[in-house]
């Protein structure tokens, strides 16, 4: 992306969140707080059973409640199969096509059945309770042991040992490089099941008109992906479904990446009713939803004494529940991203399977299969690094990918890479020197410091052929000399918004505060793909930094008009453009803009004349754009843990986390990233865990008071961020991306901590104080 | 069955009709359209719906409307007055303490609460007081951050 040299005013400035003044006075913009006159209330009935064929079903006790206006049972939708993940064109070759809306087969507790909408939600619930539905019971499987077992019963048609999705992948000579190994180390390494815990349910309220044209309102991370969806799933043309765009949602974290059955049955009883429809899921319904899917990992390096890895291969067992969703994908990213080449090596073996079974679906939650990889690889680096008597941190250094070196298999290259500066100044923050040897600690409670890498990419346009990847904006003056951005790139709570701002402030020579996000639906912006991969500052920045200087460009060629100068003599400096080394002949960004809505006949004291329509035209630049490019980044965290020896307790004391992700262009939502996938990753490595009964597939812990994801007690006091700002000439302004990155090494360099403290080496997830006490010989 | 109550919120009074089990959150958000406060759980999990009443911080959705009948219920449009903001907004504006903000209003009034209980907190105290409330995008750094900066700008002024 070009960028013109001059000094940055805006971008890299530390700014308040655009949203923030709203947010604390009551944040209306929530699609939670949605609603219209005449709404009806949709609840769901979801079935009990985890493997089961529905027999009968019976709703007209449900149709004769008063106050019920709509009953949907698996008779009365459209019966497509569908994949429900965004980020995949329904049909595309690499998503698995496995879902019906309603469906008779249930594959999972809490598989949705039916449907009610009534006229209050107190109504709706009772309606559920008196649909009789007639189950037949069929043998579960929970394990993926017990899926691919012979006598294993089939959840799918054509799906044979229950095996979603196989991938193998290779490079070099795995034998050989085995064998040109001095030493080998295997390990099989587990994670669990977590939800990404977005504050803000999942919610939406559709609305069809007479003709039957839907509006769509909905807590979600792709108002593209869900039109899509919607059109293909309930079988009409896209133009008869606008999604609006909510001016912000309570979190997504990849945990509002697919259409679940809520929206095209919202959308089947509004058409029926008239009326619109608004759907709400419980939290627990949220909690069996989607989840971070669980691994199984097989891992194993051949490395010589020196510290070269020669060899390295896995296998991967994904247990993607009742349905594939991201099960596919996940796997894919995992296994090319997480594992493959995350270090230099020349001959690599990786086989990944996606299995079926009767839990719950899992899903893609911010990282996407990596940070299950890095708990296995980070954890097996440390392994061979204390075998091999070298520094934990110069075996990662020995063997990584250098700056510039092509990447071996995607057009994602390490353009820029300076995981190696990461590490040293991760390294000197957290005072690596004075760490000692593992378990070296006395005493009741001891300290340990450990550290782990992530590698990873930015967007996912590169060697992905079936993921959507465009972005585009409308960036339009107004006649006071401010900006609005429209887009469908829409703020899961990363701060989008701000830094969109700040990006056209930037590229129009605007005040931050002149620059604002406004409205935006599938009916009047550009295609847009969804917010995940960290695509939000890099790929949409891109694209609205585009629409910017296009709009850039019509300001200018106005104002080298009213100044009757060349274009290329122009310098745009605080909302004034100059003719070049003067400073006199200017003409005010808010006088071109104005001249530009003015009418094209001038009063004058003779009356009106003609103005001619030269200046003249709103200042509006578009753009629908993607990069051809998925550009690396690189984080090195390292933190400090306190274990007590007598309850196996871990606490989290000290993290430093160093990043390198391009150009920073807003360092208070940067240092929030890392903050928060901080926080994320503490949860993930030591407390949560969504846990199932494994006797009938029921989950035992649905809210916040069963599942435990970390207070502001459990956090430790000192988070710092530390930013390695390499210019990515491929990004807006230099910048690359975060978010994910931020939660792929915590649970491992936490694991490691847990390792250098105690000399007890946990390799399943979460790291709970019964495994720490076993793996220390004290249970 | 319905009954008429009247509530006193933000130093408003209403009449409102609500069902004996009706919670409080319910009737914030539904019937007098304050919709800063959130449902977030809808089982004291969360603190998203964290209001005052008579002075203390409530999980909104464990809170029986009909209980608070005749006690003074503070919500965060109450926060402030008329366009001036609480310290506490002004500071999670500053600190950067607000992500995707949904929990911002809930964790506002645990926060209040803890302020005027305890004007000087440590930032220990500051953790345990706003440990009923959950955030899943910010570590609570930057919000741990803002309360102590609200506290120390109203210690300023005085």
């Amino acid at each position: 992306m070009e960028t013109r040299s001059m000094e940055l005013e805006v971008v890299g400035m530390r700014v308040a969140n655009v949203d923030a003044l709203d947010k604390v006075t009551g944040g209306r913009g929530f699609p939670m707080n949605v609603t219209m006159p005449g709404m009806l209330h949709g609840r769901m009935l979801r079935s009990p059973y985890p493997h089961a064929q529905i027999v009968r079903i019976d709703a007209s006790a449900a149709r004769a409640l008063p106050g019920v206006h709509a009953v949907l049972t698996p008779a009365d939708v459209p019966q497509k199969v569908y994949s429900p993940v965004y980020f995949v064109p329904t049909l595309a070759v690499g998503s698995v096509q496995d879902m019906l809306l309603l469906d008779t087969r249930i594959r999972s507790v809490g598989q949705v059945v039916a449907a009610v909408a009534a006229t209050t939600p107190e109504i709706a619930e009772a309606a559920l309770d008196l649909i009789e539905v007639e189950y037949e019971e069929l043998p579960a499987v929970f394990t993926i042991d017990e899926a691919i077992a012979d006598a294993a019963p089939q959840l799918h048609e054509g799906k044979p040992g229950n095996i979603a999705k196989h991938v193998v992948h290779q490079t070099g000579d795995i034998d050989a490089g085995f064998a040109d190994a001095d030493t080998i180390f295997e390990g099989v390494y587990e994670t669990q099941r977590v939800h990404t815990c977005y504050m803000e349910g999942r919610v939406c309220v559709v609305s069809a008109d007479r003709e039957g044209n839907l509006t769509v309102h909905a807590s979600m991370q792709h108002l593209f992906g869900l039109r899509e969806k919607l059109a293909f799933i309930l079988d009409i043309p896209e133009s008869k479904i606008r999604v609006v765009k909510p001016p912000y949602i309570g979190g997504g974290f990849g945990g509002k990446l697919e259409v679940t059955p809520m929206e095209p049955l919202a959308a089947l009883m509004s058409m029926q009713t008239g009326r619109p429809v608004r759907i709400e899921h419980s939290r627990r319904e949220d909690f069996i939803t989607t989840c971070r899917s669980p691994f199984r990992l097989h891992l194993k390096t051949g490395i010589k004494k020196d510290g070269t890895i020669t060899a390295r291969s896995c296998r991967s067992y994904l247990d993607c529940g009742g349905n594939a969703t991201h099960g596919a994908k996940v796997l894919e990213v995992h296994g090319l991203f997480g594992f493959m080449y995350t270090y230099n090596c020349p001959n690599r073996y990786w086989e990944g399977t996606t299995i079926y079974t009767n839990n719950m679906i899992s899903g893609g939650y911010r990282g996407y299969g990596a940070p299950q990889a890095a708990f296995a690889v980070e954890q097996q680096m440390d392994e061979m690094a204390e075998a091999l008597g070298i520094d934990p941190i110069e075996l990662r250094l020995r063997n990584l990918h250098q700056e510039g070196e092509k990447h071996p298999l995607f057009p994602s290259d390490f353009t820029t890479y300076r995981l190696d500066e990461c590490l040293r100044r991760g390294a000197e923050a957290i005072g690596w020197g004075s760490r000692s040897g593992p378990g070296a600690g006395k005493g009741r409670k001891v300290r340990g410091i450990g550290l782990a890498t992530t590698t990873t990419w930015t967007s996912c346009c590169a060697g992905q052929p079936d993921l959507y990847e465009h972005s585009g904006a409308i960036v339009k003056l107004n006649p006071d000399g401010s900006a609005d951005i429209a887009t469908a790139a829409i703020d899961l709570g990363c701060g989008q918004n701000t830094t969109y701002c700040q990006i056209v402030a930037e590229e129009l020579g605007l005040p931050f505060d002149k620059v604002r996000m406004t409205y935006a639906d599938t009916s009047t912006v550009p295609f847009d793909a969804p917010m995940h991969a960290s695509r939000g500052t890099y790929a949409a920045g891109g694209a609205i930094k585009l629409a910017a200087s296009n709009a850039r460009t019509m300001l200018l060629r106005y104002a080298a008009g009213m100044l009757s100068a060349d274009v290329e003599d122009l310098d745009i400096r605080d909302g004034r453009i100059f003719v070049r080394n003067t400073s006199d002949r200017f003409v005010t960004i808010q006088d071109v803009a104005t001249l530009a809505d003015s009418p094209i006949v001038k009063m004058t004291q003779q009356g009106p004349v003609p103005d001619g329509p030269q200046f003249r035209g709103t200042i509006i630049g578009t753009s629908s754009f993607a990069p051809e490019f998925s550009p690396i980044v690189g984080g090195a965290m390292f933190v400090e843990v306190e274990v007590d020896t007598d309850t196996g307790e871990v606490s989290v004391e000290h993290v430093v986390y160093a990043h390198d992700i391009g150009k920073v262009i807003n360092p208070m939502g940067a240092e929030g990233q890392v903050e928060g996938g901080v926080q994320q990753g503490i949860g993930y490595a030591l407390m949560e865990n969504l846990v199932f009964d494994q006797s009938n597939g029921v989950c035992l812990a649905g809210d916040f008071l069963d599942y435990k994801m970390p207070t502001a007690v459990e956090m430790p006091k000192r988070i710092e961020s530390i930013f390695v700002e390499s210019i990515e000439d491929s990004g807006p302004f230099g910048a690359k991306s975060l978010s994910e990155c931020a939660l792929i090494a915590p649970a491992a360099a936490i694991a490691n901590a847990v390792y250098n403290a105690t000399g007890a080496r946990i390799k399943s997830l979460p790291i709970t104080p019964e495994k720490v006490l076993e793996a220390m010989g004290r249970l | 069955m319905k009954r008429i109550a009247t509530l006193n919120v933000n130093g408003e009074s209403h009449e409102v009709a609500v069902e004996l089990q009706e919670s409080l959150l319910n009737t914030l958000r539904n019937q007098l359209g304050l919709i800063g406060t959130k449902r977030g759980c809808d089982s004291g999990g969360c603190g998203c719906c964290t209001v005052m009443v008579d002075g203390k911080a409530r999980y909104s959705c464990m809170t029986y409307t009909l209980a608070v009948e005749g006690q003074p219920v503070r919500t965060v449009e109450g926060l402030g007055s008329g366009n001036r903001l609480d310290a506490l907004q002004s500071a999670f504006i500053e600190a950067g303490a607000v992500q995707c903000g949904y929990c911002t209003c809930g964790i506002l009034m645990a926060a209040r609460d803890l302020l005027d209980h305890n004007p000087d907190p440590t930032e220990d105290d500051i953790r345990k007081g706003i440990s009923g409330n959950l955030c899943r995008c910010t570590g609570y750094v930057k919000i741990v951050e803002a309360i102590g900066m609200a506290a120390k700008a109203v210690h300023g002024e005085a």
